[in-house]
């Protein structure tokens, strides 16, 4: 059993690299995220487990970090938005954003992001329902859905495969 | 911060857990917290020690029992229901409601054991274990016992549960030979809490023609999920058809009396029972006959 108390020692792994601080039981991990480790890619925007702007991959499964605490995460491993772009390389889903406009003020984006990130992960090659599907938890308060499931989905294998030929097919 | 100060504990048993939520008054479990901790931020409610259970390989686990059922760990997941193929292949429907619940990362949290215990009369997951006929096993420290799924909610926020007492799994019977399950909601909007829902469990006669045994349970009529037997002694021994189906539950949610707010009128609720129970039991009755899961039993599109 761990240690009862109101402040925990945690180990993480965040990206890659492993950090261990000293966290209170009640903080928030998007809190610690941002505030502690200064990984403010991951946004808060209702703080009700509402929006999803805050959503990051725990131990390989998505979900919305202002609804977990710090020391829940302990031992784990956390992939934020700032793992996407690999040596300042945007990642394909990031530069189908770009290309297909699919963020206009950008708030919502990061957790989009991860959402479908998690989403090709499991169903590289989805259709329009499983995206809407996959990105029901994230609000854009902009309501630009129509570019970011565009977007997604090119960056799905088909699409992939179209930009590969140039097909100038609808993905 | 958010949140009132508070203690955290992990225990690697669920004997350590048990001893700990005994031990400490204002202790807590904390499972997949997708509601807890909203209430935790409200500060509508004060725990002095969360007891973080949602590691417990003791609760984690779906597995066949010996007669065929279920019995899911009280912290196993809506994702995890929704990809079980024990779940899927027995308990299609059960699958099918954890699949349709809120978004992708609350189902990657949320558990079986928080839907129940919390009870919540909008939460999906009371009324259809109800329709199932599911037991919940209880454990404290020194006792345990098996509480049917119709007697384990009492009312708004309010369950079975004894202070030290947890939920640690749910048996879902088996389902007997020529029947099925179904579920309707009723929701305004997409996000909205559903306003009438219902859940039904048939079993045909022999012919597959006419009904020989229901439960059709009613939510958001009361502050628990209710078995409504008006409409089921009217489905007793009815064909298994529309027309039956439809005069059976034209008297779904006689003598409730819902909520009257301004997403909808009591009258209006009670109206809409009729219209989800019928529903209810027609996908039921689809699924004895091998449809609507029964004969591919495979997995719908739309998976994310």
């Amino acid at each position: 059993m761990t240690e009862r108390g109101t402040s925990h020692a945690i180990s993480v792994t965040v990206n890659g690299e492993r950090v261990s601080r000293v966290v209170s039981a009640r903080q928030l991990l998007v809190h610690f995220l941002r505030d502690t480790l200064g990984l403010t890619g991951t946004h808060i925007g209702c703080d009700t487990g509402n929006c999803g702007a805050c959503t990051v991959v725990v131990d390989g499964k998505l979900v919305k970090s202002c609804m977990l605490l710090a020391p829940q995460a302990d031992g784990g491993t956390v992939e934020t938005v700032e793992s996407l772009a690999a040596d300042g390389q945007l990642s394909d889903l990031q530069r189908a954003f770009n290309e297909h406009h699919a963020l206009q003020c950008g708030y919502c984006t990061p957790g989009m992001l991860m959402s479908a990130t998690y989403l090709l992960r499991q169903n590289p090659d989805p259709s329009a329902d499983d995206v809407r599907r996959a990105i029901r938890g994230n609000v854009c308060r902009c309501t630009g859905y129509v570019n970011i499931v565009e977007a997604i989905r090119s960056a799905g294998s088909a699409g992939k495969a179209t930009l590969a030929t140039g097909s100038a097919e609808e993905v | 911060m958010l949140l009132e100060q508070v203690e955290y504990v992990r225990p690697t048993s669920l004997e350590e857990a048990l001893a700990v939520l005994t031990e400490v008054d204002g202790a807590a479990p904390l499972a997949g917290g997708q509601s807890l901790v909203n209430v935790l931020k409200n500060r509508v409610a004060s725990v002095d020690l969360l007891v973080d259970i949602s590691r417990l390989s003791e609760l984690r686990s779906i597995t066949r029992s010996p007669d065929g059922g279920l019995d899911v760990g009280a912290c196993v997941t809506y994702d995890e229901l929704d990809r079980s193929p024990e779940v899927r292949e027995v308990h299609f429907t059960l699958g099918d409601v954890a699949a349709h619940i809120e978004d992708q990362q609350i189902r990657n949290k949320g558990t079986i054991g928080g839907n129940c215990c919390l009870s919540d009369p909008t939460n999906n997951l009371p009324p259809i274990l109800a329709a199932l006929d599911a037991v919940m096993s209880l454990r404290s420290a020194s006792a345990s016992r098996r509480v049917p799924a119709a007697e384990f909610f009492k009312g708004y926020f309010a369950t079975a549960l004894e202070p030290g007492e947890l939920l640690v799994s749910v048996t879902v019977p088996p389902m007997p030979a020529r029947s099925g399950a179904g579920y309707a909601s009723l929701h305004v909007a997409a996000d909205a809490k559903a306003m009438a829902r219902a859940a039904a469990w048939v079993q045909l006669d022999a012919g597959e023609q006419t009904i020989a045994a229901t439960r059709v349970v009613l939510a958001r009529m009361a502050s628990v999920p209710v078995r409504d037997a008006g409409v089921e002694a009217r489905l007793a021994g009815a064909e298994a058809g529309e027309a039956a189906v439809r005069d059976a539950c034209a008297v779904a949610a006689e003598g409730l009396r819902p909520i009257d707010d301004v997403h909808g009128s009591s009258d209006y609720r009670r109206e809409m029972a009729k219209v989800m129970a019928r529903r209810a039991v027609m996908q039921a009755i689809d699924q004895a006959r091998g449809g609507g899961d029964g004969a591919e039993r495979t997995r719908r599109g739309g998976r994310g």
